[in-house]
């Protein structure tokens, strides 16, 4: 069957609710239910992955939320207002979708509404009912909005036809996808706007100093970012986040460090050093804390006293950390180290280096194939008696090799790169999951404590279940080794970055 | 999509006061509900204010179901369309004369609604005809009214050997008594009897009420005007069994 009209207009400001009905009451007889006020307050997360993913959650009172889809479905939800993460909130299948769609980040009030709605019906001769309508009144701080909504029924269009045509003088404009969404497009929420930075795009003949020091300011200004949430402990993926950015700055600076100046070598690396060293601490306890329901499904019920304890005394460190690094990245030491690290990044470049003025994609290209010979040697010289060392210094090898893939992936030729980034994501979740076994270990011993019985128990029972897990790993990471240094990752590494001259790569 | 037909070979026994209020009260329940009032006199559609289309249409009705879309109204209550019907509907049986497989006609048009309705109503005419053993091919369920009287259960045992004789799926058969007055022995002795000897009549009566006569007046299904009337009560009551009935039917 064919779709039936339906349209919202924008009406005029000084069109009022009375003055349009009594209008259509020269033609039809009018039947208005009593308007209903509503107040909607509407949450996301910091990176909008509500609303990128046409989601809006929003809260119709004090313990009701709505989980509204892309295809206006709701899902009613309980909740107290405090709530901020998915697992604060009732009903599986919001909860799902919540934690599909936001993972660990918070959801946090973002914009509210005011709404006054009024439905209408319009009557024809016979008292048979042939349009409905609405009239939604909008309310933004000061500003009103107000929005007619015409619904042809079934049989009946003609009416809608006429009803429309007399509404005409009080419409300012046609709106084509009217609803919450709409409203809320209107009132340009900064919670909403990208939180990316700005990168200028590079070209593979731009100088490699220029490129590098151009990547490292949005990099450094992105961890900016973060730091808000980080002091008010909003959720951990600001700290996560705030880590990760800080450490592919790091990467930059170290993988194309023969491309800058000594003096930015020298203000950046110790700074960037101590900023993330004073943010270990914290997420070990935060990942610690997050794999809580794993940890207690390892062991049986009679080391459950054992490990409240050991939850009770993270969670008590955990306060006394995230105090300590909010007291941090608010301090003077703080902010002079970020001052200067800026005025550093924002000096013209020097090229004082041979690399500096190379063209970048020149630079990087080389250096890809440098550094993948250098882990090819190292990935030989790994056999089953090697210390788990050796292998984490190959993980981090891995893991600036696959950076400086992606900081110049624009420059890289899209296909080819791809599938050797996805045969490094292969390597590194197998290395990733026998180092955070060892991680795990060294962490969890750190808390044996010979008065504290029962807790120790717990930590010894843990201990030798991961113990055990990591020794079943163990095997697999030279598996890997030997499925990534293969004769055709060779060739293919000489392929695409062997042509290091600009313009024969692409 | 389930059919169901409300009919009988009687006229006045209250099919079409049960086909609006089991229209309304399934839509109500959320069903996406058509009803085609296929009685050229009208009164389901009249009982909704709508008013049939100027021209004849019965000529096209059973061609295909595209015919019959052009036909639909909305009704004033969500989730519940109507095919108003027309004076020219009388000639339904010479038109399905001339057709081949005529009896399969109702059935192969109202397929095409399957992904729109998930139910029809059929109000059907007080005959036995063509036309009638078309909606006995097409409903899953034909819902009879009787008024417990020996003439209604006469037209009843001749419903019952017609269905007999032309192979006809008895268990499709649900009767309930309608119109019903209490305090009448006749309505009481008739009732035991019929019910002894046809286990499938429905356990909800319909009285006979002058709310359900102020349809007319109103124009409208008897929940919109008497809400807490014993009629409106028992419309209820008739549409969850017979929606069970249908349930169990498959």
């Amino acid at each position: 069957m064919n779709s039936l009209p339906e349209n919202t207009w924008e009406l005029n400001e000084v069109a009022r609710n009375t003055d349009i009905l009594s209008e259509i009451s020269s033609e039809f007889d009018i039947e208005a239910n009593p308007g209903t006020t509503s107040n909607l307050q509407f949450y996301d997360d910091f990176d909008s992955h509500l609303w990128k993913a046409n989601y809006l959650l929003c809260q119709v009172n004090k313990q009701q939320f709505q989980l509204i889809d892309p295809s206006g479905c709701m899902g009613e939800v309980g909740a107290s207002s405090g709530a901020r993460f998915w697992w604060e909130f009732s009903g599986n299948q919001v909860k799902d979708k919540l934690q599909s769609l936001v993972g660990l980040r918070a959801v946090l009030p973002i914009a509210s509404i005011n709404l006054l709605e009024t439905d209408f019906s319009l009557r024809n001769d016979d008292q048979k009912i042939v349009v409905r309508g609405r009239l939604t009144q909008t309310m933004v701080g000061n500003k009103i909005g107000l929005y007619l909504t015409l619904q042809a029924l079934r049989g009946y269009t003609k009416y809608y036809t006429r009803a429309a045509q007399l509404l005409r003088p009080f419409i300012k404009a046609e709106i084509n996808h009217f609803g919450l969404r709409f409203l809320l497009m209107g009132q340009n929420i900064q919670a909403l706007e990208p939180k990316q930075s700005t990168l200028l795009s590079l070209t593979e003949d731009m100088r490699t100093e220029q490129a590098v020091r151009a990547m490292a300011t949005a990099m450094f200004d992105q961890t900016k970012l973060y730091v808000g949430g980080v002091i008010a402990d909003t959720d951990t993926e600001f700290l996560h986040q705030f880590r990760v950015n800080v450490r592919k700055l790091r990467s930059l600076i170290s993988l194309l460090k023969q491309a800058l100046p000594t003096s930015m070598l020298d203000t950046l690396k110790p700074r960037l050093s101590s900023i993330a060293c004073k943010t270990n601490k914290l997420r070990d306890l935060d990942v610690f804390i997050l794999a809580q329901d794993s940890y207690r499904a390892m062991l049986p019920a009679n080391f459950e006293s054992g490990l409240n304890e050991l939850y009770r005394l993270i969670e008590k460190q955990r306060k006394q950390e995230k105090d300590k690094l909010a007291r941090y990245l608010s301090s003077t030491e703080y902010k002079n180290d970020v001052t200067a690290c800026a005025a550093e990044l924002s000096q013209s470049s020097a090229f004082q280096t041979p690399m500096a003025s190379k063209p970048v994609l020149q630079a990087v290209k080389k250096l890809l194939l440098k550094r993948y010979h250098k882990m090819l040697a190292m990935g030989a010289a790994i056999n089953s008696q090697s210390a788990d060392e050796k292998i984490h210094e190959l993980r981090i090898e891995f893991k600036k090799l696959r950076y400086l893939i992606e900081f110049f992936v624009d420059l890289l030729p899209k296909k080819r790169t791809g599938k050797i980034v996805s045969e490094i994501k292969k390597i590194q979740t197998v290395l990733g999951d026998y180092n955070d076994y060892c991680i795990q270990i060294e962490f969890l011993n750190s808390y044996i404590d010979d008065t504290r019985i029962e807790m120790s128990k717990a930590l010894s029972g843990l201990i030798a279940i991961l113990y055990q897990k990591k020794t079943e790993e163990r095997p697999k990471v030279e598996v890997a080794l030997t499925d990534f240094f293969t004769e055709n990752m060779a060739i293919e590494f000489d392929l695409v970055f062997g042509a290091a001259e600009p313009g024969d790569s692409k | 999509m389930k059919v169901i037909a409300c009919y009988s070979m009687k006229g006045g026994v209250g099919k079409t006061a049960t086909a609006v209020n089991l229209a309304y009260w399934a839509a109500k329940s959320g069903l996406k509900t058509l009803l085609i009032d296929l009685d050229p006199q009208g009164a389901s559609s009249f009982y909704f204010r709508i008013k049939p289309s100027s021209k004849k249409w019965a000529k096209r009705f059973f061609n295909a179901y595209e015919n019959l879309v052009k036909h639909i109204k909305a009704s004033d209550f969500e989730n519940l369309d109507i095919i108003p019907a027309h004076l020219s509907f009388r000639n339904f049986d010479t038109l399905l004369a001339g057709f081949k497989k005529r009896k399969n006609r109702l059935k192969r048009v109202l397929k095409g609604f399957n992904k729109e309705y998930d139910l029809v109503i059929l109000d059907c005419p007080p005959s036995i005809s063509y036309l009638s053993e078309s909606i006995f091919i097409a409903s899953n369920l034909v819902l009879v009214p009787v008024i417990p009287t020996p003439l209604s259960e006469r037209t009843f045992e001749q419903l019952m050997a017609f269905f007999e004789e032309n192979d006809y799926p008895q268990n499709k058969i649900v009767p309930f008594f309608s119109m019903v007055q209490g305090q009448k022995s006749l309505h009481k002795a008739t009732m035991e009897a019929m019910s002894a000897r046809y286990k499938m009549f429905l356990n909800t009566t319909i009285p006979y009420s002058s709310d359900i006569e102020k349809m007319g007046v109103h124009k409208a299904p008897v929940d919109v005007f008497a809400k807490s009337q014993q009629a409106n009560y028992a419309y209820i009551k008739l549409w969850k069994e017979v929606s069970e009935t249908e349930r169990k039917c498959g």
